[in-house]
């Protein structure tokens, strides 16, 4: 056997999606001539079955032992073709995949003969590579069982549940003082009409009374460290100033708490204490104080509500507490934030008095909202008779930067449509839509209720609302686009149906968890049909809306999803990990520190002038590699000597 | 000029052979024209026109409408192109960020060179290349500007001004062809 090795190539069709644009034949005859090919050969689908027996024995047959697949992304395969090396008794690291279907047919598909050249160069600096490929051992890790969640909305929440009674521990993480999330806030579900609360808290309680979960709710996670199956994790928990254990939750406290302050939960139509809790189901049914408002700690004064608690919970010098932990997964379910429409000057939300979200419409709506369950304007507290829905606000507008569609809006609109035809059949209810985009089960026949109810459909988005200044109704100008009309439509209350964007957040927690988001901002899934919930972290998923606009049953189906991703992962209680790792040679090393300074996963250490690797944390991204002085930091499977030759044979014919 | 406006509208079913599926290209490669593909007919541009408050045969959403159909000679010979008052509300509130003034232009543009000119511009040029402005001087106008504090109008080097207009094509455009 030579030393550099005998390479075996194989070259994929893709069906037509490589054959199609290139010459195989040409890249074959060409690839058979390079130096240390054994054997070349090309095949319709080489990650089929038959395609994969045909390397396997080849590697046999022939003694070969290095194999050059040139196919697909090695996101889509390589994991196929590592175990088809294995199976032959070849190191699985013995393998190179080329990407002439992303990055030949599909990028250059109207120049098949330049793309067909640049394929060739491609398969030529892979070999030259793959003759200098070492073999590389896994590593075995233990997993814990543990698991911890991020958002306490429905997704986390089904995700919690799901996972618990599998027996695994969760620690549930929530940033306000209750679990709930958006779907509390609603007031009936679509296409059902149940109402939300109703069917929500039966499994908000269940979450706080099931043994294996932790509700760390008024808490956010601050640190993450570690790899898969054992991630260490620093939660800030803020302090309500409220003993937990001690509080019953009576709210004889709330009652007596002299301030009053916008309520976040009513979306800022309500109003609340100093010492609240958000809802009246809220879960842990545990009042909180308000820092910010409370008159002991802005002007030294009251304490009204410690004298009155009997339960003594009152506590005004608990302090910011920092839990740490130690879990197997991650599950992210952050959720949404809804778009804030006060920049877009032609509505004059926020300046004119009666034009609601449709967040603050749901509370409106709601018999535990600000108003009992009754709708009425802000500026006279009357019932209105006309109201008008206006679609796609913040979404699908690109001078927001929000080019999403945020799916639930239409429905969601439709049936507070709805809600209000049957409440009050004498009013007139307008829906100012672009497409009715009605595309779940049941949705059509919700719709088409909707029409029969004689809500108003009008085709056309809005350009600009004026206020009437003496009786405060709103003039909504919009072409009615199926008929060429210009209307000019005098309504007492116009809700925006705002789009869902990601939650403020997002992007510090994309930061901590190394886990990126999409162009929208969304997180962004591993695979957006293979691995929807999945991240390309591992160890850590996806669920509901922080990964895009959802409705509740998507998001119930990807809690589900993501906790049994996690159960799969944890099974065993063992994973194996990457070795494309950092390697130091402490000979080489002078001390210098730089690779510790610049390790994002804080996998380095220096300890008497020699760095040394946790290898358990590197993660092989080659930063330190990089910027060694010395080069005494070799990545492993990606040596200097290796990405060297193969931008070496870049430039060779 | 007490001709009938020539506006988008078609009696008969229009045929595939009078859909000119290419026009949407040709549009989009004119400077301007670019963002015609980005159209969702939400009919913002329409709601939002001070010009069809006027003129109820000006509507921009089914200008680019027509355009993205393919309607060629229909939109290219209508009247209604130049109805635009570049005003620029519609590229203000357009949620798909097309630039419907720019757009207007860009189809104006192939108008021009395809030789339909609105008689009304083609009366402007007329009057621009024979007397070196798009309105005669009379001494009501000085008399005015006199009130203001103002210079009377100045005298235009007419020979001067015939040498640049000779170096471009304007001349060649006013009489081309299909000048209604």
């Amino acid at each position: 056997m030579s030393s550099k090795g005998r390479i075996g190539v194989y070259i994929c069709h893709c069906g037509l999606n490589i054959a199609e644009v290139m010459n195989v034949n040409s890249i074959v005859e060409y690839t058979a001539s390079l130096p240390n090919v054994f054997i070349t050969r090309d095949y319709r689908y080489v990650c089929s079955d038959p395609g994969q027996a045909l390397i396997k024995n080849d590697i046999k047959e022939n003694d070969l032992d290095r194999i050059v697949v040139a196919s697909c992304s090695p996101r889509m395969h390589e994991t196929t073709f590592r175990r088809v090396l294995e199976e032959a008794d070849l190191n699985p690291y013995m393998l190179e995949m080329v990407n002439i279907r992303e990055q030949c047919s599909w990028v250059h598909i109207g120049e098949p003969e330049k793309a067909t050249e640049k394929a060739k160069s491609l398969i030529r600096m892979a070999v030259v590579r793959t003759t200098l490929l070492k073999p590389l051992k896994m590593e075995e890790v233990t997993t814990l069982h543990s698991v911890m969640i991020i958002g306490g909305g429905i997704a986390g929440l089904q995700a919690a549940l799901d996972l618990a009674n599998q027996n695994h521990k969760v620690f549930l993480v929530e940033k306000e003082p209750s679990v709930g999330g958006h779907m509390a806030q609603l007031d009936k579900t679509f296409p059902t009409m149940d109402c939300s609360i109703c069917i929500f808290a039966p499994k908000m309680v269940d979450a706080g009374k099931n043994s294996n979960i932790t509700l760390l709710t008024y808490s956010e996670v601050q640190e993450v460290s570690g790899i898969v199956g054992n991630f260490h994790v620093k939660i800030r928990k803020k302090p309500r100033f409220v003993d937990q254990i001690k509080c019953v939750g009576c709210g004889i406290c709330a009652t007596k708490c002299p301030v009053k302050c916008t309520s976040k939960f009513d979306v800022g139509l309500g109003v609340r204490k100093a010492i609240y809790v958000p809802f009246p189901q809220a879960i842990p049914l545990v009042y909180t104080i308000d820092k910010k408002h409370c008159l002991y700690f802005t002007k030294n004064v009251c304490k009204i509500c410690e004298k009155f608690c009997e339960a003594d919970a009152i506590d005004f010098n608990q302090e910011l507490e920092i839990i740490e932990l130690d879990v197997g997964a991650i599950i992210v379910a952050t959720g949404f934030d809804c778009y804030d429409p006060s920049e877009l000057g032609e509505y004059g939300y926020g300046t004119f008095s009666n034009i609601v979200t449709s967040l603050q419409m749901e509370r409106l709506m709601n018999a535990s909202g600000p108003t009992g369950g009754k709708i009425l304007r802000q500026s006279d507290r009357e019932k209105p008779k006309r109201i008008a829905f206006i679609q796609c606000v913040g979404s699908r507008d690109k001078r927001t930067g929000n080019v999403h569609c945020s799916n639930a809006c239409c429905l969601n609109s439709i049936k507070l449509a709805r809600q209000i035809k049957e409440k009050h059949p004498e009013s007139e209810v307008y829906v100012f839509y672009n497409d009715i985009r009605a595309f779940g089960r049941r949705f059509e026949e919700f719709y088409s209720k909707a029409r029969e109810d004689w809500v108003n459909f009008i085709k056309g988005i809005p350009s600009e609302i004026k206020e009437d200044p003496l009786t405060k109704n709103l003039i909504i100008f919009a072409e009615d686009v199926l008929s060429g009309y210009l209307l000019e439509v005098e309504v007492d209350l116009v809700v925006l149906a705002v789009g869902m964007i990601p939650p403020e957040s997002a992007k510090e927690l994309s930061r901590i968890l190394h886990i990126p988001r999409g162009t929208d901002g969304f997180f962004l899934e591993a695979h957006p049909k293979l691995r929807p919930v999945g991240t390309n972290t591992a160890g850590i998923f996806l669920a509901g809306a922080c990964q895009g606009p959802k409705e509740i049953p998507e998001s119930i189906a990807q809690g589900k999803a993501a906790a049994s991703s996690v159960a799969n992962l944890l099974f065993t209680g063992k994973v194996m990990i990457e070795s494309m790792i950092a390697s130091i040679d402490q000979d080489l090393c002078i001390g210098c520190g730089l690779c510790e300074e610049s390790c994002p996963y804080v996998a380095i250490i220096l300890a008497d002038r020699k760095a040394s690797l946790e290898e358990a944390l590197c993660k092989g991204c080659g930063t330190c590699g990089s910027l060694c002085p010395e080069h005494a930091i070799t990545m492993k499977h990606f040596t200097d000597k290796q990405v060297k030759a193969q931008i070496l044979a870049a430039f060779e014919r | 000029m007490s001709q009938k406006i020539r506006s988008l509208s078609v009696n008969e079913p229009l045929k595939s052979t009078q859909l000119d599926p290419k026009f949407k290209y040709e549009v989009a490669k004119e400077p301007g024209g670019e963002g015609l593909g980005y159209c969702f007919q939400c009919g913002k541009c329409t709601a939002t026109c001070p010009i069809r408050r006027v003129e109820s045969i000006y509507k921009p959403r089914q200008i680019l409408r027509a355009a993205l159909l393919g309607l060629r000679e229909i939109v290219l010979s209508s009247d209604v192109i130049w109805l635009c008052a570049t005003c620029f509300s519609c590229t203000e509130r357009c949620p798909q960020g097309v630039k419907l003034a720019d757009v207007m232009r860009a189809i104006r543009n192939i108008a021009v060179r395809e030789g339909y000119i609105h008689p009304f511009f083609q009366a402007q040029g007329k009057m621009i290349s024979e007397i070196g402005r798009i309105f005669e001087d009379d001494e009501f106008i000085n008399e005015q500007r006199a009130d203001l504090g103002l210079p009377p109008v100045p005298i235009v080097n007419l020979e001067e001004f015939k040498k640049i207009l000779d170096s471009t094509k304007i001349k060649e455009l006013l009489a081309s062809k299909g000048s209604k």
